[in-house]
């Protein structure tokens, strides 16, 4: 059953890590993001679950905070592009690059 | 019984995360990534961690999803949904993705512990939450004031990159 849960936080792991990587649309790289860091905290309630201490749920609650704070910055990032580019292709978002 | 549930909630949750990874229009990804955010909260049922469950459908569920779905509201709809699938050689993210299950597959497969401790000390008088806030507030008191100015600082730096510049 540990080895099931374990494989579960992988796949999520790296389902995210290959959205990051594969995706056009910057919302779906923050979706995929979120996915990942949801398959980390995962594994930690998973290990606070088996190994009897509590301590891994408590630390859940400051990965889903730095999770939304992510989020929040990344969204006020993708908005600026937008504003700027009229666009959330990932390609286009090279403007320091000239 | 629980195996059931288990293969349930596992299917909801990496079924939710390919959905995200591989549908093209966003506003369905979100809901995908609803599904496996409630499937992730089952299996957070299932490990005897209640209050998370709760805090994975408040705050992942509702409010992420939630600024996510209102920021590409805000966004004209053809803008973000008539973007190509994928980037260009899509194939070696891929493998590299492939690569990364592989190893983290294997570290799952050879990890071995003692489990004669599996599902203690999670309670207190019969509550999780209780359990949560004697070990936050006693032990974890630093770290938590330093996550809300995290929280706060991230805040205050999301207004500060989408206000309009001041001439």
């Amino acid at each position: 059953m540990l080895t099931g849960y374990m494989v579960v936080s992988a796949l999520l792991i790296a389902i995210g890590a290959t959205g990051v990587m594969i995706r056009r649309n910057f919302m779906i790289v923050l979706m995929s993001l979120e996915i990942m860091i949801n398959g980390a905290g995962m594994l930690l309630v998973v290990m606070s679950y088996y190994l009897g201490n509590v301590s891994g749920q408590v630390m859940f609650i400051f990965v889903a905070a730095v999770a939304a704070s992510e989020t929040a910055v990344g969204l006020a990032i993708a908005v600026m592009m937008y504003k700027r580019k009229k666009s959330v292709d990932v390609n286009d978002f090279s403007i320091l690059r000239k | 019984m629980e195996a059931i549930m288990f293969f349930i909630l596992a299917l909801m949750s990496v079924g939710g995360a390919l959905g995200v990874l591989i549908s093209k229009n966003p506003y369905r990804a979100a809901m995908w990534m609803v599904l496996s955010f409630f499937g992730i909260a089952g299996l957070f049922v299932m490990l005897h961690a209640q209050f998370n469950a709760m805090l994975q459908i408040i705050v992942y569920a509702g409010a992420i999803a939630v600024m996510i779905m209102l920021v590409m509201m805000v966004m004209d709809r053809r803008t973000i949904e008539g973007l190509k699938r994928f980037n260009p050689q899509p194939i070696w993210p891929a493998l590299i993705g492939v690569a990364l299950l592989a190893d983290l597959g294997f570290i799952a497969y050879k990890f071995k512990i003692d489990l004669s401790n599996a599902g203690k000390n999670l309670t207190l008088n019969g509550s999780n939450t209780q359990m949560i806030g004697e070990v936050l507030f006693k032990h974890y008191l630093l770290p938590f004031e330093v996550t809300a100015i995290i929280l706060l600082v991230a805040l205050i730096g999301a207004v500060v990159l989408t206000k309009k510049d001041i001439n």
